[in-house]
């Protein structure tokens, strides 16, 4: 059962991009490793870096892409579950530290002693595992997101509504992230890592396993997400977007579909803030900023809502303009994503990749005059309405 | 008849909104195997009265039961379309961008839970079942269309056959000709004729043509209550019947 | 005794000024008393105090005030008094009376009137004497504040003294209180100072309270459980004011909330359209307001008092016409797609943030008050800020006002009918893309006109709307969208909610957990606490 609920997730396309996405796990390491420095094709570390950020980011898309492309749900606060999942890694990095911090204590993290605490909370016990804070990367913002969807998705908040208190959601965890006596470093968050399992963050190795990572673990989400999306649950989830009403006729519990697809994404992003956290060197209350949550919404907006790989592209995309833009033009960066977000949304429904299978799509039905039966590979789809 | 032997029974059901009442003592039955056809002018509280039957709206007061023992105010949207109520609405809702194959394909008569559907695979019976019914609702050659791009009445038409995948025992069709074309309405009253040999159907509808077509018992509606009941030449020729399509 | 110092000196400033030619020559005529103080030992000069104070001329105030700071010298050569102040190796002299300078003296030609706590208490009650018999209600109304917090036995006389002629109420309640406070720390009988004991609990504030509590562990007798009824009761009163503050706190808060939140129940409550940068509206107007400020204090300083006036409208137009032009460029084209509309209004706030950013620079600006939104009042035992008050009043006039307009212009009834059946409106003659775009930019305005107001209250800076825009949808969302008197309540409630839940819980968290409250609230009934029902709504 699991093994052909896997392989519906491999088409042409989804192998065509798999392919991209190994050749490139394996070859910016390589470029960087193996090649000396002054080699024209070497990839210097920072590089390493930043792409194994982009890559995070384009893990957070998918995950904002599974529940609004597919299921119209737009949240707002997605970056409280990349935030969360970037705590608990955060945690077990500071535990890593030891005695190696500012002031030496075996067990307390340097904040903690600072604010003259002289015991660990209760929360950050297990986290000195890697096992344990891995668990919780998962479990932390899956159970947020469950218990939180349990209450809106039962009560029928949908639409902007469940944006809005999305939204609230991710600036109330701001807010709570700040104090001090939450215990999670207030103000400056957790940073000052030393290492990951054993190894250097900062060496070369690391930061091109963490990115290797990083894209191993966008590539299996991927999958899983195919596997969702062109599952019968897939269609269901599409049902919902356009036609809720009329999918609870049909007899389907809208609220479990949602739910379950809504958990599913909170813990996606979770993986990709943890995977964020070791690469940057740093997890702090700035995360959960509303702001955040809505940028990611536009890099899947950019690429296509609703098509995976948009997802993914939006996401490389616009964070690669942002790097170059707030470095060559940083007073216009904000002009630039303001007028991202407008053009998009007014000339671009369908984001990039939806508008170019679609030119694609009449085009080879033209030459060909075939019905190629389209799953979630988008083709002539109307622009979604999720105000449904 | 008894509660007991029949399929749906309604009993004093009000409804209001705001003040507005929407349905005033309403008291329906009808028996299993039964077609139905109501009629009643604009905010005689027809849709109303589906939306409780289905559960999209709780009523104020009064008793809906389906098959004699089942209580369907307790019960939400979900669980009810799971007993086996079908609904089609006054608006054709088809998941436009789902093909018409698909459009049916959800609707089929299986597990509706999360994780069935996730590892769901279709079934050579299921081939079979949407093959039956993209038949019968002359949609076979545009089964991989998407279903935005089928017209008015094919949407129409989807929506009952998807209504008849679901294989309920009371379907409730709501203005199922509105938007069609003579000779569509006339198929359509024959498809509906068809459909009542094995269901219980009930059919609000504008169109008297239509109605007369169907040759069924017909329940006027009028300010959320029931006007008069009887054949269909019964109840035209009740003055107060008239007088609530005319007389204003 | 710093604060009596510093009151004194207030005093003197009250007084001095208001010296006639009637003053100038009684004056004069006290100089002689003045001198006599250098006359001995310490009993000679308490009986000069004494003369001094039956004199009953407040222009004695500083000879005393030096004296008791022992700040008053006697020159050796002709024993003239004077209020010197040491500098290097010689005095700066002020004339006690006409408080000018009076040139320097050498230390040792100069002699120090000494002065010992005795006398000092002397000094003070001369000084109350004195102050208590003023003609000026408000000098009288402070020495006897002054007189409570001493609480002076010696002072009981001049109290008394006072009372009998004082006809000002105020004033003589708070020489009773001085008096009760004095009582209690003198030897009289208990009966008199259970008498004291209840004029200090009719008085019931907080000043009473530490008095009594100072005393408690002086009571004897039967004051002891009087004294303990008399604070349990100061402290009910006080609980119930501390209630009442609270509530004109969250009521302040729900104002601005109000502000901020009411210009969204028009766009999205009344439009259904998300408009992400109504917070940048706010910011607009608060702007304006800057820019207002600025060309006055430039180009006509004298009508500052009246920027807030002027930039009213100006604000509601800037920020008017802005909404017009989004409604108008933008959010036309997406009407039925709320969500991307939420999007693109997101990227036109942070356009709008980055432009007043490049403009006007990253930093807060300084917005100044109208001397009539500065300084406060006292409400029984709660002080009520006058930037606050008029924040609040002007909410409501601004709530008022809109409800004005929706229900009994022709613009309103056009809105209105809009809103209900746009297809019917239209096919009446109703022009709904002008309609459209004219009840966005009201509600846009009228952010703008909030903008104003809260410039008066919070930083003015690109950041400003960000802060509003989360908590304004909270109050729309709570209070039932489309229902502006459930924008009112909902951001009362919220207001006075947060500001009850801050003394326990600090403002951090009074905020968390009313974002989780709202967040449950809206789970349990989502269109908000005066939501319309019915089919329509479902559509």
């Amino acid at each position: 059962m699991m093994t052909s609920f896997l392989f519906r997730a491999l088409d042409k396309n989804a192998a065509l991009f798999l392919g991209l996405l190994t050749a490139i796990i394996v070859a910016v390491p390589a470029l960087n490793l193996l090649l000396p420095p002054d080699h024209p094709l070497h990839v210097p570390t920072y590089a390493v870096t930043l792409m194994g950020k982009y890559l995070t980011y384009a893990l957070l898309a998918l995950s904002v892409d599974l529940v609004w492309g597919y299921c119209g749900i737009l949240s707002l606060g997605h970056a409280a579950f990349f935030a969360l999942g970037g705590y608990a890694m955060g945690m077990y990095l500071m535990r890593q530290i030891g005695t190696r911090g500012v002031y030496g204590d075996p067990l307390l993290p340097d904040f903690m002693v600072f604010l003259n605490w002289d015991t660990l909370p209760w929360y950050w016990y297990g986290f000195d595992m890697f096992w344990f804070a891995a668990l919780m990367v998962l479990l932390v913002p899956g159970l947020l997101a469950f218990i939180f969807g349990w209450f809106a998705f039962r009560s029928r908040v949908s639409g902007v509504y469940l944006s809005i208190i999305t939204q609230a959601l991710t600036y109330a965890l701001l807010l709570a992230f700040f104090r001090n006596d939450m215990g999670f470093g207030g103000n400056n968050g957790l940073t000052d890592f030393k290492d990951i399992l054993g190894f250097d963050v900062q060496a070369d190795t690391t930061r091109a396993a963490l990115f290797a990572a990083s894209g191993i673990a966008l590539g299996l989400c991927f999958i899983i997400c195919r596997a969702i999306t062109r599952s019968k649950l897939g269609k269901v989830l599409v049902a919902v977007r356009d036609a809720e009403s009329r999918t609870r006729f049909l007899g389907y519990r809208v609220e479990h579909y949602k739910l379950f697809v809504w958990t599913i994404s909170a813990m996606m992003a979770g993986i990709a803030g943890a995977l964020y956290v070791p690469q940057v060197g740093i997890i702090n209350p700035g995360e959960f900023a509303p702001a955040n949550s809505i940028e990611a919404v536009i890099w899947v907006a950019v690429g296509g809502r609703g098509t995976l790989v948009g997802a993914v592209i939006g996401a490389v995309l616009v964070n690669f303009a942002k790097t170059w833009f707030t470095a060559a033009f940083p007073e216009f960066w904000l002009f630039a994503l303001g007028g991202l977000f407008v053009f998009v949304t007014l000339f671009l429904p369908k984001g990039i990749v939806g508008t170019v299978t679609d030119n694609w799509a009449k085009v080879s039905r033209r030459k060909h005059a075939v019905d190629e039966r389209p799953g979630d590979t988008p083709s002539t789809r109307p622009a979604p309405n999720p105000a449904e | 008849m008894t509660r007991q032997t029949s399929l749906l029974y309604l009993d004093g059901v009000s409804v209001s909104f705001d003040g507005f009442q929407a349905l005033n003592e309403l008291s329906l039955v009808i028996a299993p195997g039964e077609m139905r056809a109501i009629i009643g002018p604009n905010g005689a509280g027809k849709t109303t009265m589906m939306d409780v039957i289905t559960g999209k709206t709780r009523p104020d007061t009064g008793d809906v039961y389906f098959d004699g023992v089942i209580d369907l105010t307790g019960e939400d949207e979900a669980s009810i379309a799971e007993l086996g109520i079908g609904r089609k609405f006054q608006k054709p809702t088809v998941f436009e961008s789902h093909t018409v194959r698909d459009n049916l394909d959800l609707a089929l008569k299986a597990p509706r839970g999360p994780f069935q559907t996730l590892f769901h695979t279709i079934t050579g019976a299921e081939t079979k079942q949407i093959a039956y019914l993209l038949d019968l609702i002359r949609l076979t050659d545009k089964q991989s269309e998407l279903a935005a791009n089928l017209s008015h009445g094919q949407k129409q038409w989807l929506e009952i056959g998807m209504l008849l995948a679901q294989d309920p025992k009371l379907l409730l069709v709501d203005e199922p000709a509105a938007g069609m074309t003579d000779a569509e309405t006339e198929e359509t009253a024959a498809l509906l004729k068809d459909i009542a040999e094995d269901h219980s159907v009930v059919v609000v509808e504008h169109d008297m043509t239509f109605i007369r077509s169907l040759e069924v018992k017909v329940t006027v509606l009028h300010e959320g209550s029931v006007l008069a009941e009887g054949s269909l030449d019964h109840v035209s020729a009740d003055p107060r019947v008239v007088e609530v399509y005319l007389g204003r | 005794m710093p604060y009596l110092k510093s009151l004194l000196v207030v005093l003197c400033l009250l007084i001095l000024p208001a010296g006639s030619a009637h003053a100038q020559e009684d004056t004069e005529s006290l100089r002689p008393l003045i001198n006599e103080l250098a006359g001995g030992g310490f009993s000679e000069t308490e009986q000069q105090l004494g003369v001094l104070a039956a004199t009953g001329n407040p222009g004695v105030v500083p000879a005393l005030e030096a004296l008791a700071d022992g700040d008053l010298y006697a020159r050796k050569s002709d024993g003239v008094v004077f209020i010197g102040e040491r500098d290097g190796r010689v005095y700066k002299l002020t004339d006690p009376l006409t408080l000018e300078p009076a040139g320097e003296e050498r230390r040792r030609d100069m002699k120090k009137i000494k002065v010992n706590n005795g006398l000092r208490r002397v000094i003070r009650t001369a000084l109350g004497t004195l102050t208590l018999m003023a003609p000026d209600p408000a000098t009288r109304l402070a020495a006897a504040d002054a007189m409570f917090k001493a609480q002076d036995p010696g002072s009981i006389e001049a109290l008394d003294l006072a009372l009998t002629q004082e006809t000002e109420p105020r004033v003589r309640r708070k020489m009773e209180a001085a008096r009760a406070a004095a009582v209690l720390k003198s030897d009289k009988p208990e009966a008199v100072k259970l008498g004291a004991i209840a004029t200090l609990e009719a008085l019931g504030n907080r000043d009473a309270l530490s008095v009594l509590s100072g005393f408690l562990p002086e009571a004897q007798g039967a004051e002891v459980p009087a004294t303990e009824t008399a604070m349990a009761r100061i402290d009910k009163t006080l609980a119930a004011w501390g209630a009442a503050e609270n509530v004109w706190y969250g009521i302040s808060l729900g104002s601005v909330l109000l502000l901020a939140a009411i210009g969204l129940a028009i766009t999205f409550g009344v439009m259904g359209v998300i408009n992400m940068a109504h917070g940048e509206m706010v910011m607009i107007g608060a702007y304006v307001t800057f820019v207002v400020q600025e060309i006055i204090r430039t180009s006509a300083p004298g009508l500052f008092n009246y920027s807030l006036f002027m930039a009213l409208p100006l604000a509601f137009l800037t920020a008017g016409l802005v909404g017009i032009a989004i409604e108008r460029g933008i959010i036309r084209f997406l009407y039925g797609r709320p969500l991307e509309t939420l999007l693109a209004t997101w990227g036109v706030s942070l356009i709008l943030q980055q432009a007043v950013r490049s403009i006007f620079g990253p930093t807060n600006q300084e917005v100044g008050n109208p001397d009539w939104m500065s300084g406060a009042f006292e409400l029984g035992q709660m002080t009520i800020t006058y930037n606050r008050m008029w924040i609040v009043v002007f909410s409501l006039l601004v709530f008022a006002g809109l409800m004005l307009v929706l229900k009994k212009t022709p613009f309103g009834l056009y809105t209105r009918a809009v809103t209900q059946n746009r297809r019917m409106a239209a096919s009446m003659g109703i022009r709904t893309p002008w309609i459209d775009a004219l009840t966005f930019g009201l509600g846009s305005g009228i952010a703008g006109i909030a903008g104003v107001a809260l410039s008066q209250i919070d930083n003015v800076s690109p950041n400003l709307g960000q802060g509003y825009i989360i908590d304004s949808f909270m109050v729309v969302v709570f209070g039932g969208v489309g229902n502006l008197w459930g924008t009112l309540v909902g951001a009362m409630t919220l207001g006075v909610v947060n500001k009850f839940l801050e003394p326990y819980a600090g403002a951090v968290l009074a905020k968390i957990l009313v974002l989780i409250f709202i967040i449950l609230f809206i789970q349990k009934r989502p269109r908000g606490l005066f939501a319309l029902k019915g089919r329509a709504v479902d559509a």
